[in-house]
């Protein structure tokens, strides 16, 4: 039996939890591959108009494992991983709006509520019910729980200690991977979704740009929960996501971070959440001496634009560090 | 022998190209439109130079805006460089104590702040046509008023038509609808210079506490009107560099001089006999996976120079790994490539 993991939205997050859970219950997860421009268009033909772009390449990314001829494709309803906190409601309806926009996948489609007190999803109460689908045995799914639940924390670990980016350190975890990673004198916070920052159809490979640039990123996921804790004090209140959340905080640890030179938004054309959080901070970057940068990028986005954008943000900040000037 | 430094500035609707003295001053100065062939206005530009400064010898050259890539390997650049950075270099060069630049060009604009001679923010709007020159340049057209009068006619009105200039589409509506209202062309015309300060201010000066001294430059500069506009919205004096068609290309030509005086190594440029040369780029869809990236391929004289446009690199490296062995020149492009 063949489950489908679409590469889109947190995908990034949780695969190293997602995949070895479903191999305990003896089931083979096959992913998406990459985003491309076939997956994209599928997407976009799917999808209203009006949708932002990552909701769109998740659809292309369904689409695709489905000709792949995989029996299940799991479509997770995040609901809530803070107290009095959300997702955006595209990931509330997800597998309802997936179930409308490709019906040929009706009886396909594996899904279940994630509610949970942290990032860390991974409870019983979110994972045993729908392991019963593929198990009879209840002790056997708290098994496979437990073991993909060290799986992620081994992830969460290397991004937080190690400073791997997710991709680095799901390589690691998933592919046994490690990477080596380069000490670039120069770190320029990168900000935004696992969806926006990581697939390369969305982002340009903005961090493979800005190494090549002589430059290292860094993400929020490299924080822990207690950094990101800290930094709540800067809203007045927290807003009702909790991604954005953990996005702004993580802005202003960069912001007061003296190793870091500057902070680059990638955010998806459209999206609501954004519109608060990258408000509120294009509006108190003055209060930092620290250059800030929106990435505002859609399906028809060029890539000269974005180029020529990074190099003019890259060049400033390497003059700067040099106290010369033209 | 007359020593000098290129500087080449390819946009999308004028490409501009300047031959600079090593001691600074402007010795050639042309300012073109691309007609949509930036290559073939680049080699037009060259010859003409040649013609005008027959014994000119070059020692350096540089590349910026949009169409930089294809001219840098088209001219063999010392430099190749995005069009913030070259617009930035030129005016602290000239005014060294600047703190913001307003810069319009064809289609897109740009606001660039200065600290202590260097850029510590920049903005640039390149989706809306709402406050670039091709705005400008559409409204001109539906008013039947020569774009180079356009700015003299708006300084004749006291009084300015309020026209919405977040959207030419709106502004379109609300400029008939003041026609019909009775208010004069000057006054339509000083409403819509307005309407782009505003609509440019709102855009990009979001957020920024904008602090004289305030440079204005691009091909919009010279339109009067938007000087006035935009004296009027900042509440001081604006400068309008002489040169502020060009700037990208001096700052460009600068950025070239340095980079020759910090290598040591002479330039790469490929001499003026490349405008005889055969240069052809092509463009072709690679079938090799479901991105269908679109790479460009240049021929120099009969052999592929340069590649570029595939997002895994197998076109970009089959070249590097060819051409490593073969001469220095092809080495340069390479890099090129990677830039």
């Amino acid at each position: 039996m063949k489950i489908g993991l679409p590469s889109g939205l947190l995908n990034e997050y949780y695969k190293s939890f997602w995949k070895h859970y479903f191999e305990y219950l003896g089931i083979e997860v096959v992913f998406s591959q990459e985003t491309n421009k076939t997956i994209l268009d599928e997407g976009v033909r799917r999808n209203v108009a009006e949708i932002c772009a990552p909701i769109k390449i998740y659809t292309g990314h369904v689409v695709e494992l489905m000709r792949q001829g995989v029996d299940y494709v799991y479509v997770p309803r995040f609901v809530s991983i803070e107290e009095r906190e959300a997702f955006c409601p595209k990931f509330m309806a997800l597998p309802n709006m997936i179930e409308t926009m490709v019906p040929e996948l009706k009886g396909k489609i594996v899904t279940h509520n994630i509610v949970a007190k942290s990032d860390d999803i991974a409870t019983e109460e979110n994972f045993l019910e729908v392991g019963r689908k593929f198990c009879k045995n209840d002790e056997q799914i708290r098994e496979a729980i437990s073991f993909a639940r060290n799986k992620w924390i081994e992830f969460r670990g290397l991004c937080v200690e190690e400073k791997y980016n997710c991709d680095q350190a799901n390589t690691a975890v998933i592919k046994n991977r490690l990477s080596k990673l380069k000490n670039y004198p120069v770190k320029i916070g990168v900000i935004g979704y696992v969806y926006n920052v990581y697939d390369s159809l969305i982002s340009m490979n903005i961090i493979k740009k800005l190494n090549e640039l002589g430059v290292g990123a860094v993400t929020f996921e490299m924080l822990d929960e207690s950094q990101i804790k800290k930094q709540a004090h800067h809203l007045e209140r927290q807003l009702f996501w909790s991604f954005s959340n953990k996005i702004t905080a993580s802005a202003y640890h960069f912001f007061e971070d003296k190793e870091i030179s500057g902070v680059i938004h990638v955010t998806a054309f459209g999206c609501g959440p954004d519109s608060f959080l990258g408000k509120i901070l294009e509006l108190d970057t003055n209060k930092y001496d620290k250059p800030f940068m929106t990435i505002r990028v859609d399906e028809h986005t060029g890539e000269n634009h974005l180029q020529t954008r990074i190099e003019a943000f890259v060049d400033m900040i390497l003059q700067k560090q040099m106290e010369c000037c033209v | 022998m007359i020593n000098a430094y290129l500087g080449v500035d390819v946009g999308s609707v004028s490409t501009n190209i300047i031959a600079m003295s090593p001691e600074g001053e402007l010795l050639s100065n042309k300012y073109m439109r691309t007609n949509g062939q930036p290559l073939v206005c680049v080699k037009e530009g060259i010859k003409l130079l040649k013609e005008e400064i027959p014994n000119i010898n070059i020692l350096g050259v540089g590349t910026t805006g949009s169409g930089r890539q294809l001219a840098g390997i088209l001219l063999g650049a010392d430099v190749i460089k995005n069009e913030i950075t070259a617009h930035a270099t030129a005016t602290i060069h000239y005014y060294p104590d600047v703190s913001t630049i307003f810069e319009i060009g064809g289609q897109d604009s740009k606001i660039i702040f200065i600290k202590n001679k260097c850029v510590v923010d920049f903005a640039m709007n390149t989706v809306c046509a709402a406050g670039t020159g091709s705005f400008l340049d559409h409204q001109a057209e539906r008013l039947k008023v020569p774009i180079e009068e356009f700015g003299e006619l708006s300084l004749t009105a006291d009084e300015a038509a309020r026209i919405a200039g977040r959207c030419t589409v709106f502004a379109e509506s609300d400029m008939i609808a003041k026609q019909q209202f009775g208010f004069s062309k000057a006054e339509i015309i000083k409403g819509l210079c307005e309407a782009l300060v505003r609509n440019y201010i709102n855009n990009l000066g979001r957020g920024h506490e904008l602090k004289p001294p305030f440079v204005f430059q691009g091909g919009v500069a010279a339109n009067i009107g938007i000087v006035k506009a935009f004296e009027k919205e900042v509440g001081q004096p604006v400068i309008v560099p002489k040169h502020h068609g060009v700037m990208g290309a001096i700052g460009i030509s600068l950025l070239a001089k340095k980079e020759i005086e910090k290598s040591g190594k002479p330039t790469n440029f490929r001499g003026f006999e490349l405008t005889d040369k055969e240069f052809s780029p092509r463009t072709f869809m690679c079938d090799g996976c479901a991105n269908n990236c679109e790479v460009i391929e240049v021929e120099y004289d009969g052999k592929i120079s340069a590649r570029w446009g595939d997002k895994c690199g197998k076109w970009t490296n089959a070249l590097t790994s060819a051409t490593s062995k073969t001469n220095t020149k092809n080495n340069k492009d390479k890099e090129l490539v990677g830039v």
